[in-house]
């Protein structure tokens, strides 16, 4: 049996006085494509980041692809491909330097010519950085990722400043790694873009994971019909969400 | 390909990288062309005591002030700089473990400062052949590489400081304000008041005024031993025992001027503090280079030790 992809067990993380994310129970299995959507602020990108290493976790356990994501990074991310959210690329260096710093880090003999022509960019090669819009930096963050052919692939907000072409081309990327047998695992609160790419969806609001389940189950359970979009089940869920919060604060005070 | 990717280490990339970005940016050339104009200090004294060697002097002159200031401007950012700016989570996200990010930082970066810093080096010596003559090539060497061990020395605490700040303002602050203005350019001053304050000096020199100075340099090894704890009056101290002049962190004209002149300058000199006794074995010239390696070693050890804990994002 083959380990999930990510397995998150109690998984928190506490800045000074803000939980940012409250005891997240995860499973991705390998192969799926998951999404991971939740308003601004709702911890989607401090889960990722503890993911990846950027930070440790105040309490909580963590597997990806079997390994300990804070002991084990260079096994681990020898497997991942990161599209962070809210990055900065490095002004002069071309495009190309961006992708060979990663094949040669991770021994992959990738062509960063082909990568380029994939996201689009194979035209602006050996153009620094610098002179990128912000589609073409998340284009060329995109192809970055794609590098070593990674069985995982983490994506944080991967529609962010892309025109349609670009949400086209994101989707399209997904739909073909998830074909190779890759598993991609995805966060957004653009709702409208996750629908036609995911299996399965969590909603996280809060800290906390409200509700996953596949888009089908969620029409079903939430009464709703099949022509109800992310948006509505989404919105249904996090007001729930915070009703339950406003009910259990009141509920304390009038405790006390 | 894929096999010489299995023998090279995990930060080598990242080095080569990092190297690269420095060697086509304007900036260590800049400081290259300023080390030239800086260092090229033909002094009568410098050749009375050196020849032709006056040469080599010229590195050592380059070396101070300029250099320090030039190294840890090139270096003070290299890793708050990308997490202010958010391009530090590829390279986190690169199958490498944080302190091989600080490895690769640390030596991509001297190699892409020390590059120049040589081609100045050369410069200056081909100026020199030309005006004065030829000089020993093997002390031009020893000097240059004792350049380029201050030189990692420098960048290795401009990427400590970088790797445990969280903001450049900082950052800058820490390197400019405390290594380069108490470690580097004022030193001889704060050792002083340290050495007159704690109070182990003679009672000689702490009656009155207790303050210490040149002119009445205490015969205490610990006096010296603190006075070269400096990055640069370390690297002095080893360039001046290569030339010959003496053992002193002052910068080796002065030096020169000091022990073989009737004139009296302020600097410490070990020769003209200890009259002929014998001064503590510790103050051998080569306690220099061990000197320069703690600047290289210690903070970095203790900037990977934070580094590899904290939340960098």
């Amino acid at each position: 049996m083959t380990a999930p992809a990510i397995k998150t067990e109690g998984l928190s993380k506490q800045y000074d006085e803000v939980t940012a994310l409250d005891g997240l129970d995860l499973t991705v299995e390998q192969g799926e494509v998951y999404g991971f959507l939740g308003p601004n602020g709702a911890g989607k990108s401090t889960t990722i980041g503890l993911l990846m290493n950027y930070s440790k976790p105040t309490a909580g356990t963590a597997r990806v692809l079997g390994f300990d994501p804070w002991t084990d990074v260079v096994a681990c991310h020898q497997r991942i491909g990161i599209l962070p959210d809210r990055f900065d690329t490095y002004d002069n260096r071309s495009a190309r330097r961006h992708l060979q710093l990663v094949a040669d880090t991770k021994g992959a003999d990738n062509d960063p010519a082909a990568l380029l022509e994939r996201v689009g960019l194979g035209d602006a090669i050996d153009r620094p950085a610098g002179e990128f819009s912000q589609g073409m930096e998340q284009r060329l963050a995109l192809a970055m990722s794609l590098v070593g052919d990674p069985e995982l692939l983490i994506l944080d907000e991967p529609f962010t400043g892309l025109d349609p072409h670009g949400v086209a081309l994101v989707r399209d990327v997904v739909d073909s790694e998830s074909e190779r047998g890759t598993t991609v695992f995805f966060s957004s609160h653009v709702l409208g873009q996750v629908e036609v790419v995911c299996d399965r969806i969590g909603i996280l609001h809060r800290g906390r994971l409200v509700d996953e389940g596949t888009l089908s189950a969620f029409r079903e359970r939430l009464d709703l019909t099949a022509e109800a979009t992310v948006e509505d089940i989404f919105i249904q869920l996090t007001d729930e969400s915070v009703q339950q919060t406003a009910d259990s604060a009141r509920l304390r005070e009038g405790n006390q | 390909m894929t096999l010489l990717a299995g023998t090279q280490p995990r930060w080598f990339p990242l080095a080569r990288e990092e190297a690269r970005g420095l060697l086509t940016a304007k900036g260590p050339w800049i400081l290259a062309v300023l080390l030239v104009l800086w260092g090229y200090r033909p002094t009568y004294v410098g050749w009375q005591g050196l020849g032709s060697n006056m040469t080599i002097g010229f590195l050592q002159t380059a070396g101070s002030f300029l250099l320090p200031l030039g190294v840890l401007l090139l270096s003070y950012r290299s890793v708050v700089g990308e997490r202010t700016s958010g391009s530090l989570k590829f390279v986190l996200g690169l199958p490498m473990t944080r302190s091989d990010i600080l490895v690769g930082k640390v030596l991509g970066r001297s190699a892409g400062i020390a590059i120049p810093i040589s081609a100045a080096a050369v410069t200056l010596g081909v100026i020199g052949l030309i005006r004065f003559g030829a000089f020993s090539p093997l002390l031009f060497c020893g000097v240059l590489l004792s350049t380029v061990v201050y030189v990692m020395s420098l960048v290795s605490v401009g990427t400590a400081i970088s790797a445990v700040t969280t903001s450049t303002v900082r950052a800058a602050g820490a390197a400019f304000g405390g290594v380069y203005l108490v470690f580097t350019a004022f030193w001889t001053k704060f050792a002083e008041i340290i050495y007159a304050t704690v109070g182990t000096a003679p009672p000689e020199t702490t009656v009155g005024t207790a303050s210490v100075n040149s002119f009445s340099a205490p015969a205490d090894g610990l006096f010296f031993l603190l006075l070269r704890l400096s990055p640069g009056r370390a690297y002095r101290v080893l360039t001046n025992w290569l030339l010959g002049v003496g053992n002193s962190g002052g910068s080796f004209d002065a030096v020169i001027t000091k022990l073989e002149t009737p004139t009296s300058i302020t600097i410490y000199t070990v020769e003209s503090a200890f009259h002929g006794q014998t001064p503590p074995a510790y103050l051998h010239e080569l306690s220099g280079v061990v000197i320069l390696l703690c600047w290289l070693l210690v903070p970095l050890g203790v900037a990977r030790y934070r580094f590899e804990r904290g939340d960098l994002v």
